[in-house]
């Protein structure tokens, strides 16, 4: 079972349609956290939402606590929850890039996408990861060919994975293939 | 008698009645059974309401408006106090007659008072502006990606709602039209926006981002390009299609929502709209409340996303939008429902008329543009007063 938490996003329950095409999910707010569930999942998902991972120190505890012994998936606001965790700044961007498709490219061998590889991205965010950036085992995967921002990031040893675009939006070609392939990593 | 007279004999009566645009014409609905006021404990029944039918009728349905404010409190969003007219959260009619209209409605009042233009606007440009930044900052930030913000134009005035109704659809046939015509309020409204068509299990919504005038140099493949290249147009579009298809997600079964068309332009008597539609296959035992809560208040018209930012527009908005954004439609006995947006519309309550407008505020949205767009969207419906 895969244990997705909701940050109150409009866009949660398009991450829950698409995740269920692999596994049972559940689905909870952010404030409404079921322990048993947590302990139950085989994966957790921390969804996208509004405001920034400060907001939200219940997710960061949840992240701290399960890191390591769950494989952790971060969307959007999710991927900056995580790399905020391990001491990240999340900062504003120039460009706001809200209903925006963009081309993305994997960019690092580490990755288990092809280095070289373009993606057709949907984006939805006002904030970005602040780099340099210098974490152990945390590896910056994919970026977009125009800004450079980050767009997802790997840790294979611990199984956390990050996506700064929305594999689950209509704007994402193949996003399917993407979520296949971190759950079976 | 024809059906002219008979409309005009119905509506010299002074019996309520309602109009709702149909695929061929329009549909009349009137010698109500029935009148539920709605507030936030009754609906539950009312939704929740299951009526066997031995032989159907098409007139085995409830008719009639959720207020935005009862929308927001069903999925738990409180609104702070606000200036209030106090008209009822909500009111369904049970109607005994329904009869087809053709498109061509003829009547004329023309002993109907129309006064000057004296409407007043809410929030002047100055203070506009001001809110306006302040939402682009909580864009910068991340705490909503898009705003509506809500202005109303009023003015005292008693209007005859079918006179009004009939010149309206002679220069804007909108799709989801309706008007409604009761003993101390009526509405009129050219909305162009289904919200939720439910038939069976099949559920489908069809929202627009973009629209644009028709005239000689606009076709409808030009009118094609012409959003492709608006990028904040594009950007809106897309983020609604999302939002959307989160909403139906939240009460379809796995696998089953799909865009159906993708962002293709409808062409309506004076103007295009850039639309979307998504459908999707209901899970089992979804209730008609479910239903609403999973698409109501309908996103296109508050932002994304939808909590957040309705929470940041009630601490704003000092007057209740009461019809605004709300939803008109009807529920059928079987469960069956067709909803759409109230946008574009009068309410006359208490000889006051009241018009809404809104337009979104996106991190590449221009002020004066916004504005200027509210009083555009307000004039069509402010010219007939004149």
């Amino acid at each position: 079972m895969i244990y997705l938490i909701d940050h109150n996003d409009s866009f949660t329950h398009n991450v829950v349609h698409q995740f269920s095409l692999f596994d049972k999910v559940e689905c909870d707010n952010y404030n409404n956290i079921s322990k048993n569930k947590l302990e139950k999942a085989s994966a957790i998902v921390l969804s996208p939402g509004p405001g920034s991972p400060k907001s939200y120190p219940i997710t960061s505890k949840i992240y701290r606590k399960f890191k390591g012994k769950k494989k952790i998936i971060g969307i959007c606001l999710g991927f900056q929850q995580i790399l905020f965790c391990e001491g990240a700044k999340i900062v504003e961007q120039k460009k706001i890039y809200h209903g925006f498709q963009s081309n993305i490219q994997v960019i690092s061998d580490k990755s288990l996408f092809k280095k070289g590889k373009k993606f057709k991205v949907g984006r939805y965010h006002s904030l970005k990861l602040k780099e340099p950036f210098k974490i152990k085992d945390f590896e910056i995967t994919m970026r977009c060919l125009e800004s450079k921002v980050a767009m997802s990031f790997e840790n294979n040893k611990n199984k956390i994975y990050g996506f700064q675009f929305h594999p689950e939006s209509f704007l994402t070609i193949n996003g399917n293939l993407l979520i296949k392939k971190i759950l079976s990593a | 008698m024809n059906i002219t007279n008979q409309l005009t004999q119905l509506h010299n009566s002074g019996k309520p009645y309602i109009i709702y645009k149909s695929n061929k014409g329009f549909n009349l609905y009137t010698d109500f059974s029935k009148k539920i006021i709605l507030n936030n404990k009754n609906i539950y029944s009312f939704l929740n309401k299951k009526k066997k039918i031995k032989k159907s009728k098409n007139t085995d349905l409830f008719i009639g408006f959720f207020g935005y404010e009862l929308l927001n409190n069903l999925i738990g969003i409180k609104i702070p106090k606000q200036k209030n007219i106090n008209l009822p959260k909500g009111i369904f009619y049970k109607p005994e007659i329904k009869i087809s209209l053709p498109n061509n409605l003829n009547y004329r009042d023309d002993n109907c008072a129309k006064k000057k233009n004296n409407f007043k606007i809410n929030i002047n440009k100055k203070s506009y502006s001001k809110i306006f930044d302040k939402f682009k900052k909580k864009i910068k930030s991340g705490e909503t990606y898009q705003i509506k913000i809500c202005t109303k134009y009023k003015t005292i005035s008693k209007i005859n709602p079918l006179d009004f109704f009939c010149r309206l659809s002679k220069t804007n046939l909108a799709p989801e039209a309706f008007m409604i015509k009761d003993k101390n309020y009526s509405i009129i409204s050219c909305s162009p926006e289904n919200l939720v068509t439910k038939k069976g299990s099949l559920i489908t919504t069809k929202p627009i981002a973009g629209t644009v005038k028709k005239n000689k140099n606009m076709n409808k493949i030009k009118a094609l390009n012409y959003f492709k290249k608006n990028i904040k147009e594009t950007k809106e579009h897309n983020m609604i299609v999302d939002m959307e298809r989160n909403d139906l997600s939240r009460i379809c079964k796995v696998g089953t929502v799909k865009l159906s068309k993708a962002k293709v332009v409808e062409e309506y008597k004076d103007l295009f709209h850039y639309v979307s539609l998504i459908k999707g296959k209901l899970k089992k035992n979804t209730k008609n409340i479910d239903v609403i809560k999973a698409m109501m208040p309908g996103g296109s018209v508050i932002g994304c996303p939808k909590i957040n930012t309705l929470n940041l527009l009630n601490n704003q908005e000092k007057e209740n939008r009461n019809i605004y954004t709300g939803s008109f439609g009807y529920i059928k006995f079987n469960g069956d429902m067709r909803f759409n947006i109230i946008i574009r519309s009068i309410l006359n309550f208490k000889n006051i008329s009241e018009i809404s407008v809104a337009s979104g505020v996106v991190v590449d949205s221009n002020v004066q543009h916004e504005f200027n767009e509210n009083y555009i969207k307000a004039k069509a419906l402010i010219d007939l007063f004149k």
